[in-house]
């Protein structure tokens, strides 16, 4: 065969184009569905640990993603000592399974967060978002007061059922919460039941009272639900030493 | 029906497949492209067609111009 | 605009006309943006409180003017134009060009206004909510039909290089488009939705496309253009037409494996990223051997750089693809990765792609279009001079101080203390970065000025060839009275 076949036939230098430049998503791509050990097993007491997001974490989450943190905060921590030290254990590909988009990140603007969860308090949390400086002096972090505003929450069990589809372990038969029941706990299965959902947010909200104002549900409640869960759904200490490193 | 997949998985599977692969390719493009002497001639006469299209477009006047 | 003097042009330049002038207004207003969030970086009151203008929605704003206003644009101009020349032939269907050209410009004004509202997939460079990314699949399927049957009516039997460049280009965009952005939407009417991928294969998906974006989108199809316009230019043929088809095969084939070296030591599995690496030095091959044949072709006519500012933005542009192209399997490798990512040397690697390679060969190549678009000459010889300097000086400023702050801010994150503690804790290095995003944001600020020169220049140009052209009538006119 001659090159000119090539370059004198559109058709013939399409086909061979797509081949050439389809080779190398595949080959990196497809097997990461295939292999078992690209995802880690994360079990403790034969139930999984790592669960998909409450209603209102998953409101957190989308307006997470709505304001762009992604582009100044990464959530992966590398296996360094310095990462170790600053942020803590290294992420785990388990723990953003039920992530739709991930959140990875690329550029640390900020500090990473993959581990934020439960290292400051609430009013830490409201007080920095609202005003980033008024904590930390030298922050170059937008200020965020309209996440006081309410949260809309009305197309919370459309958003669940699109995560169902794509493969999320939210529930809405009996046979599917049972499912939830066997793999997660009866208490996190509760939380992923699909029928209950604007009433899980609400009680979530109240309860967990994290804009400090326990009468309404801001965008705020879900925005610190969401970061104050990041990085918890691991507990390290009841792993060996060496366990995830199997997996890389 | 997928596990033969995690054969390239395996860094010292893949490495000398791809080398050798890829080598090999490389190898047989290089040779095409630039061994015989009436090939290449004629390969090389393709990189005029953009000076080809001056004549009949009244196009040519402002190139003209220029230089 | 249509030259009235001919009644049916030989080719569609009506096209390329219109894509030339939004290339340079998205140009502006995205570099804008651009300079705009770089100063927020520097002074962070410049946020107001104003929800659309954070950092976070703008810069999607910043990323998808520049890439797909400006470089999409630019390229649907010259691949149209290049096309048309090499071919020989008029562009296949006029009322399908002109639906690219609304299709296109619509997906790209529509993104950036639903950015600021808050309304993004939050994939980075793929943030266009779900309607929007089916307008580009149906904009971009139209394009390639376009431009398949406008080869298949070429009255010259060879295909040019430079269009198969833009062929895999069009090709390996569609692929990544309609993969990345796979997605269920909340509802029929809703405009958020959720991505089909998660996790660790949603990365990969997501870097795959990223990274191609680079490969195919700013690097493959600008190739495009250097192929066709430095010849031209020059008035000389390409160096070695052999070693463009080399260049050519092993291009398109590499690029596609390299997205994994942006997810180094994250939780994607070693054997991929280290593929990708492996690739990645591959890569600086077809790269290079790119550059060569670009700067061989110029190589004959160095005297001609005193006088003509056009090649010099051509020489400049190869310079920066061959130094970028060396940096990026620099960074690469896991033990550089280690310090640079996540860091500015990313971003200073970025643009000294995108503004000295990807700006700078779409500079020249429009300063070589538009006296042949409109049938004159520049308005202003000495003003592309000044655009010239002004770019140089601009990125040189920009790429240097971000290589300060990534190092710098690699370096201080994994310092420690004789007792094995961190030296510094993260906000001091975020106080660190302030006097290199300050030098950044003048820097892109003086390419900003550049790329408004020429857009001057450009508009002068124009209304200068509406002046000569009325004038030309008039004499025709004034002479058939005589008669």
């Amino acid at each position: 065969m001659k090159h000119e076949s090539i370059e004198t036939n559109a058709g013939l230098l399409i086909v061979l184009t797509l081949i050439v430049i389809s080779i190398g998503g595949l080959v990196e791509i497809v097997p990461l569905y295939f292999i078992d050990s690209t995802i880690e097993e994360v079990k403790v007491d034969n139930k999984e640990t790592i669960r998909p997001y409450s209603a209102l974490e998953l409101r957190g989450r989308d307006i997470y993603q709505r304001e762009g943190c992604y582009t100044c905060h990464s959530q992966m921590i590398r296996p360094f000592r310095d990462e170790a030290l600053r942020y803590g254990h290294y992420s785990l590909a388990a723990e953003s399974k039920f992530d739709h988009p991930f959140q990875w990140g690329s550029k640390r603007t900020g500090p990473d967060l993959a581990r934020v969860g439960k290292k400051y308090s609430n009013e830490w949390h409201v007080q920095h978002l609202i005003a980033p400086r008024s904590v930390v002096k030298e922050s170059i972090m937008p200020n965020y007061p309209w996440l006081m505003e309410p949260l809309k929450y009305k197309d919370i069990a459309d958003r669940m059922r699109a995560l169902k589809m794509v493969g999320v372990p939210y529930s809405e038969t009996t046979a599917e919460y049972e499912a939830n029941v066997k793999r997660f706990g009866e208490e996190i299965a509760k939380k992923l039941n699909i029928l209950h959902a604007e009433k899980n947010l609400i009680a979530q909200a109240k309860t967990g009272n994290y804009d400090g104002n326990a009468d309404d549900i801001t965008e705020m409640d879900a925005m610190v639900a969401y970061l104050q869960m990041l990085g918890t759904m691991v507990d390290f200490s009841k792993f060996d030493e060496g366990h995830f490193a199997d997996f890389r | 029906m997928f596990e033969w997949l995690s054969w390239f998985t395996h860094m010292e599977n893949t490495k000398p497949f791809v080398l050798v692969l890829f080598t090999i390719t490389f190898v047989f493009i290089i040779v095409y492209v630039f061994t015989n002497r009436k090939r290449g001639k004629r390969l090389e006469s393709y990189k005029n067609i953009p000076f080809q299209d001056e004549d009949e477009n009244g196009q040519s006047k402002d190139i003209k111009d220029e230089q | 605009m249509v030259a009235s003097s001919a009644p049916v042009e030989q080719y569609n330049y009506d096209i390329v006309r219109k894509f030339t002038i939004m290339a340079l207004v998205w140009g502006v207003l995205g570099m804008l943006a651009g300079v705009y969030i770089a100063s927020e970086l520097a002074f962070p009151f410049l946020n107001f409180d104003i929800a659309q203008i954070t950092f976070g929605r703008l810069r999607p704003v910043h990323t998808t003017l520049v890439i797909f206003g400006f470089g999409g644009s630019a390229l649907f101009a010259t691949s149209y134009y290049v096309v048309q020349r090499t071919c020989q032939t008029r562009l296949f269907s006029d009322g399908a060009a002109n639906f690219t050209f609304w299709g296109w410009n619509l997906s790209v004004g529509l993104a950036a206004i639903s950015y600021m509202m808050g309304y993004t997939q939050a994939r980075e460079y793929a943030e266009m909510v779900w309607p929007i990314d089916l307008l580009i699949a149906v904009t971009w399927v139209v394009y390639l039909v376009i431009y398949v049957m406008t080869l298949r009516r070429r009255s010259q039997p060879h295909i040019y290089v430079a269009n198969w460049f833009f062929i895999a280009f069009i090709l390996a965009t569609a692929l990544l488009h309609i993969f990345n952005n796979m997605a269920v939407p909340v509802h029929m009417f809703s405009l958020s939705s959720y991505s089909l991928h998660a996790g660790v294969q949603d990365a990969m998906t997501q870097w795959w496309y990223g990274h191609n974006a680079v490969g195919f989108f700013l690097t493959a199809a600008f190739l495009g253009m250097m192929y066709y316009f430095i010849p031209k230019q020059v008035g000389r043929p390409v160096y070695s037409y052999r070693l463009s088809i080399i260049h050519f095969w092993a291009l398109i084939f590499l690029y596609m494996w390299v997205g994994g070296h942006h997810l180094h030591w994250t939780a994607l599995p070693d054997w991929t990223s280290t593929l990708a690496a492996g690739f990645s030095i591959l890569l600086l091959m077809p790269s290079w051997g790119g550059m060569i044949n670009g700067i061989m072709t110029l190589s004959g006519a160095w005297d001609k750089l005193r006088t003509d500012p056009i090649i010099r933005f051509m020489v400049v542009s190869l310079s920066f693809y061959g130094m970028s192209t060396f940096e990026g399997p620099l960074m690469s490798l896991k033990s550089v990765n280690a310090l640079s990512h996540y860091t500015d040397w990313t971003i200073g690697h970025v643009h000294s792609g995108a503004l000295g390679w990807v700006a700078m060969i779409s500079f020249g190549s429009f300063y070589h279009l538009i006296p042949r678009l409109w049938e004159t000459k520049m308005y202003s010889e000495k003003l592309i001079f000044t655009h010239f300097w002004l770019a140089t000086i601009g990125i040189v400023l920009y790429i240097s101080a971000l290589w300060v702050a990534g190092i710098g801010q690699g370096l201080l994150l994994r310092a420690f203390d004789e007792y094995g503690n961190l030296a510094y804790t993260f906000i001091e290095t975020v106080s660190f970065l302030h006097q290199p995003y300050v030098i950044r944001a003048i820097g892109g600020g003086l390419f900003l000025l550049g790329t408004i020169l020429m857009g001057y220049n450009t508009l002068m140009t124009i209304r200068k060839a509406k002046k000569e052209r009325t004038e030309i009538e008039a004499k025709i006119a004034a002479k058939l009275a005589n008669a």
